[in-house]
């Protein structure tokens, strides 16, 4: 199944959905008008008094009268035996429970398919019945002069429409509800004990898909192996290839609550990979699967700064700052700027059209990252801006004063590059690698714990050791008189969590500094004699490789995911394969984050409630269609624009919004006369080829107006495709679409079908 | 009171049916203009397709006029509002067979807002006005013709209506059910109440009407009290107590020079039978006509003094309007 990630944008709906009927009840108006002015003269009265008539009615509504007509549908429905349709569901699961078990005993038939025969025999058992009760009453009505009996009660006629809707709502609903009932307790009964757990909702958090391509650059897709272009992309083993997922709202309660000590302390995974390969080998490694390498990506260098690399003038400058070198990164920029004023004409505006974005983009980032940032931001801020300004080559002025903004710049970064280092950290961790298996042999779950040991690359480890020495050193703990505190060792492997082997390194290393009066020991306090920061100062240590871990392990160290891996409520999980010459797929669903399951109960409901709204919108559809036109008709109406609904919207949908090639429906007719292929295009004069395109131009507005004015079924039936598939129905992309929809038609259709009942006569014709 | 306020206008009204395409396929009704009166009896006659019906519904705003107006009750006949104090007794009781008495009048009462306990003592006493309370909790669908009409009536009630229209009351009632309806209809006309009828039983609506209207093919033909057209006023009878035969001949000789104050004097009635088969008779020589009172009065046809040609004598009377 596809799924919908994108939250369904109300708001937008909403708009399109008052603009439509809005459109749709001024054509009425219109018509309305024309018609009545046809009469003659006292056309206008009529009309103007109709329309008049017609918005009292709607003021005047009164639920009292609205519930007698349900009322009285209701006891139709009772008193006609509508609920035959019970009995025909209890024989049909009773069939279907002996030939589902005792067929061949197969108990691994899937639990996905049990739901779905039973979401699928609940809503198709009671379509039939929803079609004929809600086509027939009011033409029945009509045809019995019941109506007039009714309507010469002070009822308006939008009354009678609403009720009759409530009427048959509400028999759907219960009809609903018990069948669902029923098959509830049918679906416990019928899946074994042993897979049980199978019937659960999970609730799945769906994160935004990049690529890196093999050379670790940044790319929109992977690569395409042929198979399923459009939704899965590939990545190549053994590269600098990665599918990066971006969960952009994480927050701490997404973690699972394991232990139950109510903070969350797993991140829980689950992928559905394919794996590709292009050598064979042997049938044990097919059956083992390829391997996926997890890692947790922290970087904040490269959400502030990789924009500076879209120019190729800044692209040094862009690499030394996301390297964390921002001595370097000055020096590269004050010769930028010095080449301006040299009137090298290095920067075309388009450049500086970049370093204005690019400069936005630090300011935004920067502004995630605490105090002491007020200064170096307010130089990207006027050096952006300056960039800005920047609209022809030759534009001294403006070329100056860019020069002028980025020497400042450039200034600040050399002054505050200590506190950047600091305040912008790469962190990476990865986890140990996970075996992919097969697409359609099932998810694979990948827990990881909150608290991730791993062994430090040089810039975290420097990132530690500077912390842990300023922690320990404002505690007072490292010095003791002159010289460093005995047993520091010791002392430093409790607290900090680091092996004794290192922590003995560390102090070693510390002596010798010491010893070499690098750094002094006074007033209990360990301070350095040249005043550097400390980070950069272990930076120094371990690029030296002074710190390289005396044990086997590494250095191992321990990060938060909440903590020290999220940044801007974004968590980073890049994916890399690990295997030469495979390649594994993914598209957007393949990897999400399981927050704690729901019951199945949950998700069950709500499909149920789903296919409540599809049954009593099929009922608006039949009703309102019954207020003008006989049964028969009403029904061979209903049932196209719920066929046209369920199947056709997607693909209406699809071809408006450009994704299936389409070169129109008249030029495809031509082009399948004519034996010729799309490419090719029709083989006609150009003038008749304007007559077709023109037509076709027709052809895709009515497209566009019936993708309007017929409800897109398909939403309903979503619902139990998420519970088939293991999943809770979202609220945002799926329950709210749906409710928005069935109101979005209920609305308009009561008000024409009260119109089409209040402008005709009763009469039978 | 000093002049009767009209509780319906009608003013050149005319309905013609269409088929589907828009095509004429019949006039019902031509031209109509006639009012009602709070609390008369009004009765509407004419032969089967004369447009009764048809005026009726468009009174409800069931049917809408082809041109013409309507005023009821002080309303637009499209106006729902003007329903809350309208009783209306359909041609056939077109009701919901599914429902038991009690049920229907339930309904009924609820799209009226009567509150549930009221709601109940009025389908309560209605139901035993009508004779149903026997047969309250069947289901419609096994009624009699009579019964399903005794339903229809309470249904009508139900709203306490100062304006009650009924189609053919009578028809299919046994003759007990014949007189209680038209106490009814008095009982109605004593609260104050404006009742109009069509009806085929043209000695009931004689016994029940203030005033009747004789619609022919969707023509007003004859419009007036009852008491009046049925007045023969070339014609004198006389009433006493029993008479010899000698005492007869001597009254016929006295009543040659003068007459006697016992007697009472005065014109005889024709029944409306007689006038409704003469304005059918009529109106089918002589199309497009309208008769006043006096016409139809003055050329009343006695037994055994059939005159057929009278009327044409004078025939200048009144224009037909239209
Ligand atoms: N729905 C209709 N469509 C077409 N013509 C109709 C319709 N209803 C009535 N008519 C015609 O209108 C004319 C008047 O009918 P209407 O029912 O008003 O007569 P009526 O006076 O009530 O007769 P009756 O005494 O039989 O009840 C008749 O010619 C009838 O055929
Ligand atoms: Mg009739």
């Amino acid at each position: 199944m596809e799924y919908e990630l994108e939250p369904f944008n109300w708001l937008l709906a909403i708009g399109r959905w008052g603009s439509v009927t809005g459109a749709i009840a001024l054509i009425a108006v219109a018509i309305a008008f024309v018609a009545s002015v046809r009469l003659g003269p006292s056309g206008l009265t009529y009309f103007s008094q109709g329309l008049t008539d017609f918005i009292r009615d709607l003021l005047s509504m009164s639920p009292t009268r609205v519930l007698a007509v349900a009322r009285l549908t209701l006891k139709e429905a009772i008193r006609r035996k509508a609920l035959v349709v019970f009995v025909v569901f209890a024989v049909l699961l009773m069939f279907a429970g002996w030939f589902m078990t005792s067929g061949n005993n197969r108990a691994d038939i899937s639990v996905g398919v049990q739901i779905w025969f039973l979401l699928t025999a609940i809503s198709w058992l009671i379509l039939p019945a929803a079609m004929f009760l809600s086509c027939w009453s009011i033409p029945e009505d009509i045809r019995t002069r019941s109506l007039h009996t009714v309507v010469t009660k002070p009822i308006r006629r939008i009354e009678v429409v609403l009720g009759r809707i409530v009427g048959f709502g509400g028999v759907l609903a219960v009809v609903v509800i018990v069948m669902g009932f029923a098959g509830y307790i049918w679906i416990q009964r019928q899946v074994p004990a042993n897979i049980k757990e199978q019937l659960k909702c999970r609730i799945p958090v769906y994160g935004d898909l990049i690529f890196k391509d093999r050379m670790g650059g940044l790319a929109k897709q992977g690569i395409n192996t042929g198979d399923v272009w459009d939704y899965r992309s590939y990545i190549e083993g053994n590269t600098r290839a990665r599918a990066i997922w971006l969960f952009n709202d994480f927050d701490e309660n997404m973690l699972s609550d394991v232990d139950g000590d109510g903070r969350g302390d797993q991140l829980n995974l689950e992928s559905r990979f394919e794996s590709f390969r292009t050598i064979k080998g042997s049938a044990d490694s097919v059956e083992q699967g390829l391997e996926a390498q997890f890692t947790l990506v922290k970087n904040v260098r490269e959400e502030a700064f990789s924009v500076f690399g879209f120019s190729p003038e800044f692209r040094q400058f862009s690499t030394e700052l996301l390297a964390g070198q921002f001595q370097n990164a000055s020096t590269s920029l004050s010769e930028i700027a010095s080449s301006i004023t040299d009137g090298a004409e290095v920067l075309e505006p388009s450049d500086c059209k970049y370093f204005y974005e690019a400069s936005r983009v630090a300011i935004v980032n920067m502004n995630y990252l605490g105090e002491g940032l007020d200064e170096i931001k307010d130089g990207f801020e006027d050096a952006g801006r300056a960039a800005n300004l920047i609209k022809t080559k030759d534009d001294t002025a403006a070329f100056d004063n860019f020069s002028k903004t980025c020497a400042r710049l450039s200034e600040l970064l050399a002054e505050h590059s200590d506190h950047l280092l600091e305040v912008m950290p790469r962190l990476e961790v990865s986890l140990p690698n996970v075996r992919v298996t097969e697409y359609h042999k099932g998810q694979d779950q990948v827990p990881i714990d909150r608290t991730l040991t791993f062994t430090a690359d040089y810039e975290s480890l420097a990132r530690f050791l500077a912390s842990t020495i300023t922690e320990q050193n404002e505690a007072k703990k490292l010095v003791s008189g002159e010289s460093l505190t005995e047993d520091l060792a010791r002392q430093l492997a409790d607290t900090a969590g680091m092996s004794i082997l290192n922590s003995e390194l560390l102090v070693d290393v510390l002596q010798e500094e010491l010893d070499a009066e690098i750094l002094v020991a006074q007033d209990s306090m360990l301070s350095m004699a040249n005043k550097i920061s400390w980070i950069n100062y272990f930076d120094q240590l371990v690029r030296s490789e002074r710190l390289t871990s005396q044990d086997p392990e590494g250095w191992r160290l321990t990060a938060d995911i909440y903590d020290d891996l999220v940044f801007r409520n974004t968590l980073r999980i890049e994916v890399a394969c690990m295997n030469d010459q495979m390649f594994i797929g993914m598209a957007r669903p393949d990897l999400f984050i399981r927050l704690p399951d729901n019951p199945f109960a949950v998700g069950y409901s709500k499909a149920l409630l789903c296919t409540i709204l599809m049954l009593v919108l099929v009922v608006v559809i039949g009703v309102t269609a019954s207020t003008i036109v006989k049964g028969p008709v009403a029904l061979f109406l209903t049932f196209g624009v719920f066929v046209i609904g369920q199947v056709f919207h997607g693909f209406m949908s699809d071809i408006l919004a450009g994704q299936i090639e389409s070169s129109g429906m008249i030029s495809s007719g031509v082009l399948i006369l004519q034996q010729r292929n799309p490419m090719a295009g029709v083989d006609v004069s150009r003038q008749t080829q304007n007559i077709i395109e023109s037509a076709d131009n027709v052809s895709t507005s009515l497209l566009y107006g019936a993708s309007r004015v017929i409800p897109d079924f398909g939403l309903y039936s979503q619902s139990a495709k998420y519970v088939e598939n293991g999943f809770d129905v979202p609220w945002s992309t799926s329950m709210l679409p749906a409710i928005l929809t069935f109101f979005g038609f209920l609305i308009p259709c009561v008000l024409l079908g009260a119109a089409f009942l209040k402008f005709r006569e009763l009469e039978a014709k | 009171m000093v002049a009767q306020e009209n509780v319906i206008e009608i003013r050149n009204l005319s309905k013609v049916y269409r088929d589907f395409w828009g095509r004429k396929k019949v006039q019902a009704v031509k031209s109509l203009s006639l009012d009602v009166k709070r609390g008369e009896v009004f009765g509407l006659l004419g032969p089967n397709g004369s447009g009764k019906t048809t005026t009726i519904k468009m009174l409800l705003g069931l049917l809408f006029p082809t041109s013409g107006e309507i005023r009821i009750l002080g309303r637009n006949a499209a106006d729902v509002q003007k329903n809350e104090k309208i009783g209306y007794l359909p041609e056939e009781s077109y009701l919901y067979k599914f429902l038991n008495a009690d049920e229907t009048l339930d309904f009924y009462g609820r799209l009226f807002k009567i509150p549930a306990r009221e709601r109940a003592e009025r389908a309560d006493r209605l139901i035993k006005t009508v004779g149903l309370d026997v047969a309250r909790r069947r289901q419609l669908k096994e009624y009699s013709k009579g019964m399903t009409r005794r339903i229809g009536l309470a249904q009508a009630l139900i709203n306490n209506p100062d304006l009650v229209l009924l189609d053919e009351p009578t028809s299919g009632l046994d003759p007990i059910g014949t007189r209680e309806m038209k106490d009814l209809i008095l009982q109605l006309r004593d609260e104050g109440k404006t009742v109009v009828l069509c009806s085929h039983q043209l000695a009931d609506v004689q016994d029940v009407s203030d005033r009747i209207a004789v619609l022919f093919q969707g023509e007003l033909k004859v419009l007036g009290e009852v008491e009046q057209l049925l007045e023969l006023r070339n014609e004198t009878e006389i009433r006493t107590g029993h008479l010899s035969d000698e005492a007869v001949d001597e009254v016929k000789a006295v009543l040659a020079k003068h007459t006697s104050e016992n007697s009472t004097f005065q014109r005889p009635r024709a029944d409306l039978e007689q006038l409704f088969l003469r304005t059918v008779r009529e109106s089918g020589e002589r199309p497009g006509r309208r008769f006043t009172a006096e016409e139809m009065a003055a050329t009343q046809p006695t037994e055994g003094n059939n005159d057929d040609s009278a009327p044409s004598a004078d025939a200048d009377t009144e224009d037909n309007p239209g």
